[in-house]
């Protein structure tokens, strides 16, 4: 199975793509992807439910967030009420060691995105300030990456043994299913998810 | 100066409100500009002749911040604007816009930390119907240092 874990829709306030418009898409342009993880910024949408939109087009759609840590972007999966109690959201700034630790303990996984990415990616903090302990996967293949960035990504990830997942970072119809996670397991909602992310049974793979 | 003390001070202030008379001409002039075509907007004979829904983006009101608004910082960029339309506006309408700041948040990206700033004008006819709202994103960059002159 294959998701991607990295898309913004409308209710990001950069996002300027529908999830019924992503949904189209994949099925008119035949992506080989069966799903995605809507990872709005620096929120977590509990309002929408996307259920019908799921059933009609064949499709996962699953929802996590991307908050902002000290060390750069990442992405939380399995998100609910405890850990959205346990870190605010909407912070800039929130200490990456305790999401990473929070996400863990709430039954979530933490994955650091971009982390090649200048200011809000890991590896120039890590370089700076030395690496951050309860790291296990971070987002080696990012559809948003510019020269060099994920190639900074991968190295960071071989040196430190870490899982890479894939996600295109959509902000737009047209940049879904860039990069993606391809799964050995069924992943049928956020609990397989997190199961699948802790067996490390996945890879991160781009079609671009 | 941070977000919580923008929002506590400024969000939801009206700051300004000027007036813009709807001409025929300006209007042509937008379609024009724009390169649109559907007569509703273009042909002055036809009987639902409007102003297009975007058309009060161009506007600005006489001041762009409230006065003493915090600088924060040298540099900063345009992140666009978006329209919603409420009603329409005609040639011989004057609208009257109400300017407030609707919202203040905090992200960061490849350029570092930015702070968003929300402009919304409300656009109301001499009527006081409602026309249509524009909020203009203005970002701004605190940390950044101060682009250097160009000779």
């Amino acid at each position: 199975m294959i998701l991607d874990l990295h898309t913004h829709s409308i209710k990001s306030d950069d996002g300027r793509a529908r999830v019924e418009t992503y949904c189209t898409w994949i099925r008119k342009r035949g992506l080989q992807i069966d799903g995605f993880v809507l990872t709005e910024h620096r929120q977590f949408d509990d309002e929408s439910d996307y259920s019908e939109l799921a059933r009609e087009f064949g499709l996962r759609i699953l929802k996590g967030s991307e908050v902002e840590t000290d060390y750069g972007h990442v992405l939380v999966f399995g998100v609910n009420d405890r850990m959205r109690a346990a870190f605010d959201f909407a912070s800039i700034d929130l200490p990456l060691g305790l999401v990473l630790e929070e996400a863990e303990r709430c039954g979530g996984v933490a994955v650091p995105c971009h982390p090649g990415r200048p200011t809000v990616g890991m590896c120039a903090h890590y370089a700076e300030r030395g690496a951050v302990p309860g790291v296990h996967v971070i987002e080696t293949r990012n559809g948003g990456s510019r020269n060099g960035e994920d190639a900074a990504a991968l190295a960071l990830a071989e040196e430190f043994g870490y899982r890479g997942i894939g996600g295109s970072d959509a902000h737009l119809v047209s940049q879904i299913g860039r990069c993606a996670t391809r799964f050995e397991e069924e992943i049928r909602n956020e609990d397989d998810l997190i199961r699948a992310l802790c067996s490390g049974k996945f890879e991160a793979i781009t079609w671009t | 100066m941070d977000v919580e003390e923008i929002k506590q001070n400024w969000l939801n202030r009206e700051f300004d409100v000027a007036e813009f008379p709807i001409t025929q001409e300006r209007i042509l002039a937008y379609v024009h500009a724009c390169g649109e075509t559907d007569p509703r907007f273009s042909d002055p004979e036809h009987p639902e002749f409007q102003a297009p829904p975007t058309f009060t983006a161009q506007y600005v009101g006489r001041r762009i911040l409230p006065r003493d608004f915090p600088m924060l910082g040298f540099r900063g960029f345009d992140a666009g604007k978006t329209v919603v339309l409420h009603g329409p506006a005609r040639p011989g309408d004057m609208l009257f816009g109400h300017s407030t700041i609707a919202d203040a948040y905090e992200k960061t990206g490849r350029s570092g930390r930015m702070v968003f700033l929300v402009h919304r004008m409300e656009f109301v006819n001499q009527k006081e119907e409602r026309v249509s709202t524009v909020d203009w994103r203005m970002v701004r960059q605190p940390d950044a240092e101060p682009e250097k002159s160009q000779k």
